[in-house]
């Protein structure tokens, strides 16, 4: 095997391309990637990382300004943006160099460059060589999706990049879409004294949560102060020199918002184009990679995996679906991923995070359901904390017991939702989980009083 | 000290086996390290489960409701009644003979031997009255009128329709009763006035050349009487060997209900009706 010749080859570093190619190399495949941006796509340097770090942030300026509160002084908290977005790229760069560390330890070769399918088995990159592998991952994820009428110009309308290295704090800031980029953002902004905006074409936001924890979501953002428009969409944009007006239609009725900034966050388009995917006849579906369970596109020897084949688009299920293709090839069986089982969370103040059927979905599923509830209220580490927002979920079949979904609104609810997780992967039933002793005291215990509630045997409320 | 082998299972897996009565052994588990999880179950659910392997291809006839009540009642019937069986061979020369001049004399209907056989088995049944009940845990029922169920071939299934008061009616009328009623349960239009309640039983596969056979019983009732073909068999009369149409009665009977003697004391009246059959037409 010469430099240029692998067992496999992914075109994209992200947390799929990367994580598929350490799993070929500990499955003692020789593997590459081609990567023309940063090691760990955008998840590490865009994406998941560096928004976590801006909420850090956002998340101990708050806690300044509440100092008082838990018999502490805190005058006048400020921040200084320039080291906020510094904070944040450092932690990038820091994890950035981890993964570079990480596929040179597993001798995975990284090639930099634009990768492009060449011909059956071959990869050409730009100024570079030709690549050969039996076996080639589309791995090149996804970047903001552009709406007629609100094309980001990097300066007054923003994609998530912009939002994310401010060069000024704006005033007022528009948030278009309220998905959970649009909604962390717009929690970060807020926190530190912007006044936000957001509009959301469907009737409530975080629209893929259940209905009952987007209206918790709703309520207490509006008691920050946040401005919600719902079932509203935007009819036109007019910029001035440091300034923006939408027009927004809402209810029949059209009314104009005027801001500094406006950040677009619409969703995702995946990155498709300049990668001989049509010269090599792999299918496209609605502008993203068509593949089946095992991540194989209709084309042998082609795979597609992460935020460029189907939704959710999330850093997790990416890196999921790279093990799994690259086991399949290994001929490993591995097992599917059931999208139901993927994990959501959005990293806002308070926190929501689900996984499964919403209850909606699990009725219209026809299940017959209990539904068990537990509010931070009545939850002790949660009083502690100061943070006594926030509500537990459970949506249980009632026949089976079987865990149809779990969602969560409050502290930490990002850090527990893996404990339903755990439970819906192993089948647990609600006999298990009410035997499953949980520490007291924690904010988990409303995990434990959510599923007794499902039975009517909640203890502390 | 664990002598049997665990069976590795996820909690719900197990729950579903439970609830739809699979045992977890039979399955193959597709989990990780083999483990039974739902999809197993669910697939098993999905496919009928054989005791032995399918040889070859099977086509799945889906149950309708009836196959499964008869399914469900009969099994009931064979698990839960101590059933016992009495049998005898009935001349029916005579028979034949007059229910030949009877259908020549008659205008617009014929009868068969099934017709006799019904009114036979409700005198029989007047005479021997302990005969037409049912057990149930409380008192053994004796009921007051003499309705005979007939079972009766129809699409998917049997259906057991009902001749009321067999006792009080004409061989013509049982007949032409019959026809109307068998005819219905072909075209699946009987109501359930026609085949609800019933004390005694006949089921008829003589016409198909069965010689003999044992019949289950059709709760809640006590006996059921199975008939078998007529045929020209070789009989000792007097010391001498002679031919005759004999035919082969078997008469189960729930033991809860009705004693060994009751039973044979039926059968007797009955073959006596049959053997003399002038006595049916009066
Ligand atoms: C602001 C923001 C916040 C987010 N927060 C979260 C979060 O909290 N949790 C979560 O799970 N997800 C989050 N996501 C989504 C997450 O980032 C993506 O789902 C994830 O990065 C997808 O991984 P991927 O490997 O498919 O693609 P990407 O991470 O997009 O990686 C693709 C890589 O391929 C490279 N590439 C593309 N084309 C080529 C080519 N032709 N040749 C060579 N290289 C190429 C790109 O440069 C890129 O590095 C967030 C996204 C954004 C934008």
């Amino acid at each position: 095997m010469s430099d240029t010749s692998f067992d496999l080859i992914v075109i994209g570093a992200g947390p799929g391309g990367y994580v598929a190619a350490i799993r070929a190399a500990q499955l003692g495949m020789k593997a590459c990637v081609v990567e023309k941006a940063h090691l760990g796509g955008i998840c590490l340097n865009w994406g998941c990382i560096p928004t976590k770090a801006l909420l850090r942030s956002a998340e101990v300026f708050r806690l300044m300004q509440h100092a008082d509160s838990f018999g502490l002084a805190s005058p006048n908290p400020a921040f200084d943006l320039a080291k906020v977005v510094a904070r944040s790229r450092a932690v990038a760069a820091q994890l950035q160099a981890g993964v570079k560390h990480l596929l040179k330890k597993n001798k995975v070769t990284v090639v930099e460059g634009h990768g492009k399918l060449a011909g059956k088995g071959k990869v050409a990159v730009d100024n570079g060589p030709t690549l050969t592998a039996p076996h080639i991952i589309i791995a090149t994820g996804a970047r903001a999706r552009v709406i007629p009428g609100l094309e980001p110009d990097g300066d007054l309308v923003w994609t998530y990049k912009e939002a994310m290295t401010p060069k000024g704090f704006p005033k007022s800031l528009i948030v278009v879409g309220s998905g959970a980029i649009g909604i962390e953002f717009a929690s970060f902004y807020q926190a530190l004294g912007c006044q936000v905006t957001v509009i959301e074409m469907m009737d409530r936001v975080l629209p893929v949560e259940d209905e009952e924890i987007s209206a918790l979501a709703r309520k207490a953002f509006e008691q920050q102060d946040m401005k919600i428009l719902t079932s509203a969409s935007v009819k036109g944009l007019k910029k001035d020199k440091d300034q923006v007006t939408v027009s927004v239609e809402a209810g029949g009725k059209t009314s104009e918002i005027v801001a500094q900034r406006v950040l677009v966050a619409v969703g995702v388009s995946p990155n498709i184009e300049n990668l001989g995917l049509e010269e090599s006849g792999v299918k496209l579906e609605k502008g993203r990679i068509n593949t089946d369970a095992m991540m194989r596109t209709n084309v042998p020897g082609i795979y597609a995996i992460g935020d460029v084949t189907a939704p959710p688009w999330l850093a997790h299920k990416a890196s999921h679906e790279g093990v799994i293709c690259v086991e399949a090839i290994k001929g490993l069986n591995p097992h599917a991923l059931h999208p139901r089982s993927i994990p959501g969370c959005t990293y806002a103040h308070p926190q929501v995070a689900s996984v499964g059927l919403t209850e909606k979905m699990a009725r219209e599923a026809g299940h017959e359901v209990k539904v068990g509830r537990f509010p931070a209220m009545g939850n002790g580490k949660a009083i502690a904390l100061g943070e006594t927002e926030g509500l537990v979920k459970t949506i249980f079949d009632a026949k089976s017991g079987e865990l149809l979904g779990a969602h969560m609104i409050g502290p930490e609810v990002t850090e527990m939702i893996q404990g339903y997780c755990i439970a819906r992967t192993l089948e647990t039933t609600e006999a298990e989980l009410m035997q499953t002793v949980f520490p007291h005291p924690t904010v988990s215990e409303m995990m434990h009083e959510a599923v007794l509630d499902a039975w009517g045997r909640a203890i502390h409320f | 000290m664990n002598a049997l082998p665990r069976i590795f299972a996820s909690p719900l897996a197990r729950r579903l086996a439970a609830e739809k009565g699979l045992d977890l052994a039979s399955l193959a588990g597709s989990g990780p390290h083999g483990r039974i999880v739902k999809a197993d179950v669910e697939s098993a659910k999905a496919k009928p489960v054989p005791s032995a392997p399918i040889s070859g291809q099977a086509e799945a006839i889906p149950n309708t409701t009836l196959r499964k009540t008869i399914a469900k009642r009969l099994t009931e019937s064979k698990q839960t009644i101590p059933h016992f069986y009495l049998s005898v061979d009935l001349d029916i020369d005579q028979l034949l003979d007059l229910r030949e001049k009877l259908n020549q004399r008659a205008e617009g209907f014929k009868l068969s031997v099934n017709d006799f056989v019904i009114k036979a088995s409700a005198k029989a049944l007047r005479q021997i009255p302990a005969a037409n009940a049912s057990w149930t845990e409380d008192a053994t029922l004796r009921y007051a009128d003499v309705d005979i169920a007939v079972a009766v071939a129809a699409p998917g299934g049997l259906v057991t329709p009902i001749i009321r008061k067999a006792d009080t009616k004409t061989v013509a009328q049982i007949s032409a009763e019959m026809k109307a009623l068998a005819e219905k349960a072909r075209a699946g239009k009987l109501m359930p006035e026609d085949y609800q309640g019933g004390g005694f039983t006949i089921s008829n596969l003589g016409m198909y050349g069965i010689k003999s056979f044992s019949a289950i019983i059709n709760p809640p009732q006590a006996c059921i009487l199975a008939v078998g073909a007529g045929e020209k068999r070789p009989v000792v009369k007097g010391d001498q060997l002679g031919i005759a149409t004999l035919c082969t009665v078997t008469l189960s009977v729930d033991h809860r209900a009705v004693d060994g003697v009751v039973g044979a004391e039926f059968l007797a009246a009955f073959k006596k009706l049959i053997e003399d059959p002038l006595g049916l037409l009066l």
